[in-house]
């Protein structure tokens, strides 16, 4: 009943986990994950931070746009997750679910 | 140097195999002399734990970068401190620290129980062994700390969100933790396939729980306070994998404490108990792969390393391995005794059993959930704190109302009469309680109420318990309260520090429930001179400071506090800026209340000098009770561990017949 009731509610709360490679055409919400690439351009408080995001081990990019907060580590080149849906083609970030992640070294620390 | 360190650890490897292999020999054809060398190789092999960890400390400490993991986490600007931790700051590192905690937990378990209970350490200490051979080789054949190559001039450093104070003491509490849960394991294990069916491993697990349980706990409590103070988003817990890693076992642990009274007192949940403590170790071990195989997305991070797949095989030899056990031993299991009444102490034990071992489960589902729908579905798909924080609601709350109840109840049977007598005051008080809590504006959160008039029940009824106990033994005994008192603490160490650690986990509810619940968050953005509102609180920014630091450039605003015109002070959140690193850090600024318990959490984005400035200001009730119940807790679980003479006596004589029975 327990693994009923626990599958149940994974379904109904899950968010798919993307790399941008994988994103094309899909709706609603999903978890993104890649590389930053490119030039890091706008505010994040104010028409919103732009940037491209690639498949870490990839070439494909989509272009995203978010406002929030934006963690300490973040910048080109890092590796990071954050969650939104595709609109026209750019990915439209979530607030405040930016997280980087910084995979080149074994630590045992929060990075957000 | 780093000779001598590989050597000692294949030294280490060789006396484990010994223990392991001569050990379960030596028990098998019941050899008492081949059953002490085998205890004597786990005692040696702490000493060539202990020689491995002084060469890798002592090349840190000289930074040879010879040693290619000296080079790799430490650099010569490194403060001495920080120096000493990258011990743990990297794999190999750390691993080493697993080896050497567990061999020298090994080596306290194999002294202790020679004193009381020698039989049982025959089987015991192959499976120690057998845990020592795991680590050991990971060490020599796949991720070696002594790896050398030609000395760099200057090593890469640690990471700069390291070196931080709290990396002295939260990971090693963390390893003490994982690490002790393999003594009550072995235990388990020892007892089982010597076949005895008394109680004494039980005893003796017990104990080792609570010093890992402890440990494990405290470190947990380190880490959200790191994660608070530091990492600067106003939280202390997160939910992410890693974290939910040092969680789970913890749960489990908790609930083999509880239920481990009933196998004691009445006979019962035999099988149930040995399978909390196997369920414990083997997360404790599900953690550290957790950490180490990459194979989760969090936001600690990890390099993909090459140890995974060691670790799931182990975990798998020791699921089965157990499983198999204690399938072949099932007859011994059996209780003697069942469950009278569904309203007694050991009921409300079993409910509080099964709350806490469904929450775990819950979070093992949740950091599982990725890996099975990639492997069903083809794409991961994550849960969110949403989840966990309504299952924490679902059972936490429960298990809350239980810790007022349980203690109080009868065994076996109680009566509903004898219910309502001993419950009409904690009850009364947290109705009264509950209905001012609505009238000071509680209501606002439904869960936090509830929440908060539970936590008044288990409350009163604990000062209850203690006042009935005072005064029965001051009846007893005349003279004065206090004396009463101590005596009453003393003379029933584990009963008392029991509730003085639940009312440590009431402290951590009330604080967890007023700073989620009963939080304020607002954010605006502010020239120089203008002012915004949060609650009580009235915010000035007055304009920024730069100042040069060792290594940053540290960025201030400069924000005055006020409270009903009372000028509270001048709070400085900003960012310093490495530029070594090119590595900008979030320095947010907490003011503490004494007197309440409330933090005002200013966070400043956006930040350029002379600028404006988008200020987050959070304003969390009564989360400062949270670190203090860290303290209540240990201090608790430290009263239940103190040694009691009285007690090392009656347990000797109820055991004193199965041992001679066993080593005859």
């Amino acid at each position: 009943m327990l693994a009923v009731f626990l599958v149940y509610t994974s379904i109904a709360g899950g968010t798919p986990q993307l790399r941008p490679s994988e994103l094309n055409g899909r709706t609603g919400e999903v978890a993104l994950v890649g590389k930053v690439v490119g030039r890091v351009t706008g505010d994040a408080r104010g028409n919103g931070l732009r940037f491209r995001l690639r498949d870490v081990e990839g070439t494909s990019a989509v272009p995203v746009v978010y406002r929030g907060s934006v963690p300490d580590m973040f910048r080109t080149g890092r590796d990071i997750s954050l969650k939104g849906e595709l609109r026209n083609g750019t990915f439209v970030g979530k607030p405040g679910t930016l997280v980087t992640k910084c995979p080149s070294k074994y630590t045992d620390k929060k990075q957000s | 140097m780093p000779d001598l360190g590989r050597a000692a650890l294949i030294v280490c490897l060789g006396l484990a195999v010994y223990a392991l292999v001569a050990g379960a020999f030596a028990a098998w054809t019941r050899r008492r002399r081949l059953a002490e060398s085998a205890e004597n190789a786990i005692l040696a092999s702490f000493l060539a734990a202990l020689v491995a960890s002084g060469v890798l400390l002592s090349a840190l400490l000289r930074h040879d970068f010879s040693f290619v993991y000296v080079w790799r986490h430490t650099s010569l600007e490194l403060p001495r401190p920080y120096t000493v931790s990258a011990f743990w700051g990297g794999q190999e590192g750390s691993l080493l620290l697993w080896l050497l905690v567990l061999t020298g937990f090994s080596a306290a378990a194999v002294l202790l129980g020679r004193r009381s209970a020698p039989s049982l350490l025959a089987w015991t200490v192959p499976v120690l062994g057998a845990v020592t051979v795991f680590f050991s080789f990971l060490l020599v054949a796949v991720a070696s700390p002594f790896a050398t190559q030609a000395a760099p001039a200057d090593g890469l450093g640690l990471n700069p969100s390291l070196q931080n104070p709290y990396m002295l003491a939260h990971p090693p509490f963390l390893y003490l933790g994982f690490v002790g849960l393999t003594i009550p394991f072995a235990f388990a294990m020892g007892a089982l396939a010597a076949r005895r069916s008394d109680e004494l491993w039980v005893v003796i697990t017990r104990r080792w729980t609570l010093v890992a349980w402890m440990l494990l706990g405290f470190g947990q409590l380190l880490g959200a306070h790191w994660a608070y103070v530091e990492v600067g988003w106003g939280g202390y817990f997160a939910w992410d994998p890693v974290e939910n890693a040092a969680l789970m076992p913890w749960l489990a642990a908790t609930a083999f404490l509880h239920s481990v009274m009933i196998q004691e007192k009445r006979g019962m949940l035999k099988i149930w108990n040995v399978l909390l403590v196997v369920g414990a170790f083997a997360l404790a071990l599900f953690g550290t792969f957790l950490t180490r195989s990459g194979i989760l997305s969090s936001i600690h991070s990890f390099t993909e390393s090459s140890i995974g797949p060691w670790f799931l095989g182990f975990i798998g030899v020791v699921v089965a391995g157990s499983t198999a056990l204690i399938l072949s031993r099932l007859p011994l299991l059996r209780s003697k005794t069942r469950l009278e009444s569904p309203v007694s102490r050991e009921a409300t034990f079993l409910y509080n059993n099964l709350l806490l071992v469904a929450f775990c489960l819950t979070i093992l589902w949740g950091v599982a959930y990725p890996i099975l729908t990639e492997a069903l579905r083809g794409e991961p798909v994550t849960v969110g704190p949403p989840y966990y924080n309504f299952f924490l609601k679902a059972f936490g709350l429960p298990l809350l109302i239980l810790m007022g109840i349980g203690p109080l109840i009868a065994w076996r049977r109680a009566s509903l009469r004898g219910l309502g007598r001993i419950f009409a005051w904690p009850l009364g008080v947290a109705v009264a309680s509950g209905v001012l809590l609505l009238a000071l504006g509680a209501g606002s959160s439904i869960p936090g109420l509830i929440g908060y008039t539970f936590c008044v029940f288990v409350l009163a009824s604990i000062v209850l318990e203690f006042v009935r106990g005072t005064r029965a033994r001051q009846a007893l005994s005349g003279g004065s309260w206090a004396a009463a008192f101590a005596q009453l603490v003393g003379r029933n160490r584990r009963r008392y520090g029991g509730y003085v650690v639940h009312a440590s986990i009431v402290l951590l509810a009330i604080g967890v429930i007023g700073s989620s619940a009963y939080d304020t968050a607002r954010e605006q953005r502010l020239q120089p001179g203008e002012s915004m509102t949060v609650r009580d609180y009235t915010l000035t920014y007055r304009g920024t400071t730069q100042e040069r630091g060792p290594n940053a450039v540290e960025l201030r605003a400069l924000v005055d506090v006020e409270r009903d015109g009372d000028r509270l002070g001048t709070m400085r959140p900003g960012k310093n800026s490495y530029p070594a690193e090119q590595q900008v850090s979030n320095e947010s600024a907490i003011r503490s209340d004494r007197l309440n318990g409330e933090d005002l959490f200013l966070i400043a984005e956006q930040l350029e000098p002379g600028g404006p400035v988008f200020l987050k200001a959070l304003v969390k009730p009564l989360v400062n009770l949270i670190w203090i119940a860290g303290f209540v807790f240990v201090g608790g679980a430290l009263i239940a561990l103190w040694p009691d003479a009285r007690e090392q006596r009656r347990l000797a004589l109820r055991y004193g017949r199965a041992e001679a029975l066993a080593r005859a």
